[in-house]
């Protein structure tokens, strides 16, 4: 009996294991399946800060990264849907080596994307739109009554992802190309010479939410990588991340330019509508 | 999909696409050499584009910011060593005769302390001693007795020592059935100024009008925001009814310097003492090439009939430590308000 039992287990563990595990080179999704790609990576690389409101100099250090991306598709649509949620965590200095600033933000990316798939499915070309919600800080370690600057901003994207699938000595590769650019957002920000004291502990706000273009605040972000199914269950993926948050307004500068060198985990499954 | 649609679609997108970069550009911001001249051109610009009395100054003693550039332009030469070049870049920032303008370095403060050091002090920790005795009480950043005539004394040296309404509620409940408060802020050099509006509250009996505040909004000397209102809002906690005087002497400066100009708001408030130290600017801080760090007025505040408070704020009763009262181990200043008290 506790034989029997032990079998019943491994069978259910193994099915469950071969349902959620699907590489997406062996799925065969049939008119009732949706494709969900999971993409969870670390990164590591160089960020370099400019912001005017706590000091005239650039900064650049060493900077992290966890990007974690979920794409859905439905291989009878042509549309898919993207989330993408990315923080980063940067410690700079200033080029004396003398003057530290700290940068911490979490993005989140929402989008929808219209499919085309061409040369026998081998590329697929996605173009939509993101709407991108940020949060962060800059952290000036040496400044008193202006040490820091919050930064909270909303931003629709137009978006194009490329993927081409191929094989190299007998291994499944595919390169997938990602350009977010700006259009238009809404943005937290500081007057000239405004204190957070003033804002905060007066209430006066002075065109402190602001709204932005592509001119004023021209954020870009882009995405370079290779998969390779190194498994059947699983899928490696090495690429850069270059994420440039940019913004003049109220008569401030800043931007943050984070390149990552990212390596992580793709997983696709193939979830199925199932009624009894 | 024939092959004449797919191109189509291609190009589209990467028309779509490339559009937006194309008008995109890096936002990025010119660097000053680290050199001596470099240090000097970027400090000079870091305070052209962000100091807040240039107008004010100019008004009251014919400061001029570009007169100021090209007489220590030519002492920002090539070869110069570090603390040559801070003597020079300090020497350059004393022109503004602003006490919160600092230059930090790992080995100097540069700073300007004329506003305290050209005055007599009005103040003796000796003679506090003797008032305080050994029994005092302290709470947080509060010291407080009551001397033999029924008169609270409470010594705040520093805002820059936190107070919680729990200790200022405990501070007027030990003083409240004395006759009066002497509240001595002597050699106080500010702090934060959000202690500043929690004490004055606790004297404040009204929403009152004290002051205005502006900021910069751009980079030309007369870019500000409008004037925005200062309000004292009283206390939901204890508060203190009874007359208080308020010491004051020349090192009385920016956050201090805000309290007085709360408390010459109440109507039971008298100032005695020294007029006050000054100090109206919210400071900014900036970063030189060579990693110095400067420390600037960035944001005026003005009191009720909206004039500078930048240098200082007048007693009510001006009143200076003798020297024979010194000699008696009394604080003359103590001893006058006792008597405005008493009276």
């Amino acid at each position: 009996m506790q034989q029997a039992i032990s079998t019943m287990l491994k069978v259910t563990v193994l099915s469950l294991f071969h349902l959620f595990t699907f590489s997406p080179l062996y799925a065969q999704p049939t008119d009732s399946t949706q494709i969900r790609t999971s993409v969870n990576m670390l990164g590591v690389g160089h960020t370099n800060i400019l912001d005017t409101y706590l000091s005239q100099e650039k900064f650049s250090g060493i900077g992290f990264s966890y990007l974690n991306m979920s794409e859905r598709e439905n291989p009878n649509c042509d549309w898919t849907t993207v989330l993408q949620q990315e923080v980063n965590f940067s410690s700079t200095n200033d080029r004396s080596d003398k003057v530290n600033e700290l940068e911490g933000s979490y993005s989140l990316f929402w989008g929808k994307y219209h499919v085309w798939r061409m040369a026998e499915n081998r590329l697929k070309l996605q173009a939509g739109g993101l709407i991108g919600g940020h949060l962060g800080f800059i952290y000036n370690t040496s400044n008193s009554n202006n040490p820091a600057q919050a930064r909270l901003a909303a931003q629709l994207m137009p978006s194009g992802i490329a993927t081409y699938d191929f094989t190299l000595w007998k291994k499944h590769f595919a390169l997938r190309y990602e350009l977010d650019l700006p259009l238009v957002g809404i943005m937290f920000s500081p007057n000239y010479g405004q204190s957070y004291y003033e804002i905060f502990s007066q209430g006066n706000y002075d065109h402190n939410i602001v709204p932005t273009t592509f001119i004023s605040a021209p954020n870009l972000r882009q995405q370079l990588s290779i998969d390779w199914n190194v498994g059947r269950t699983w899928t490696l993926r090495i690429g850069y991340l270059g994420h440039y948050q940019q913004a003049q307004v109220n008569n401030l500068k800043s931007h943050i330019y984070a390149h990552r060198v990212m390596i992580g985990i793709v997983k696709r499954f193939q979830i199925l509508r199932y009624r009894p | 999909m024939n092959m004449k649609a797919i191109k189509r679609h291609i190009v589209w997108v990467t028309l779509f696409i490339f559009h937006f970069s194309l008008i995109t550009s890096c936002i990025d911001e010119d660097e000053h050499d680290d050199t001596p001249q470099g240090n000097f051109e970027a400090l000079w610009k870091i305070i052209d584009e962000h100091y807040c009395f240039f107008d004010y100054k100019q008004h009251e003693y014919g400061l001029d910011w570009d007169d100021i550039y090209n007489k220590y332009k030519v002492r920002a030469r090539e070869g110069i060593n570090r603390e040559q070049l801070f003597e020079v870049l300090t020497d350059m920032l004393a022109e503004l005769r602003d006490g919160h303008v600092n230059l930090a370095a790992a080995f100097d403060y540069g700073r300007y302390w004329t506003w305290h050091e050209n005055y007599p002090t009005n103040f003796s920790d000796s003679l506090q001693r003797i008032y305080l005795g050994t029994d005092y009480r302290i709470a947080s950043g509060l010291q407080y007795t009551i001397f033999d005539d029924n008169i609270g004394y409470v010594y705040y040296g520093s805002f820059q020592n936190g107070i919680g309404e729990g200790n200022l509620d405990e501070v007027i409940q030990h003083l409240m059935l004395c006759n009066g408060l002497i509240l001595d802020i002597r050699n106080n050099g500010g702090g934060t100024l959000t202690y500043a509006e929690k004490l004055a509250a606790r004297f404040c009996h009204e929403k009152t009008l004290v002051g205005y505040q502006q900021h910069k909004t751009g980079k030309g000397h007369n870019d500000f925001s409008e004037m925005k209102e200062q309000y004292i809002e009283p206390s939901s906690n204890m508060r203190w009814q009874k007359p208080v005087i308020v010491l004051t002497n020349r090192h009385v400066f920016s956050a201090a310097n805000e309290f007085v100009k709360y408390m010459k708001c109440m109507p039971q408030v008298k100032i005695v003492g020294d007029k006050t130290g000054g100090g109206a600017g919210l400071p900014f801080s900036s970063t030189l090439p060579n990693g110095w760090t400067v420390r600037f007025s960035a944001c005026p505040m003005y009191d009720r009939q909206r004039q500078h408070t930048e240098f200082g704020i007048e007693p009510d009763y001006y009143v200076s430590l003798k020297g024979v009262d010194f000699a008696d181990g009394k604080d003359t200043l103590i001893e006058f308000a006792r008597k405005l008290l008493v009276e």
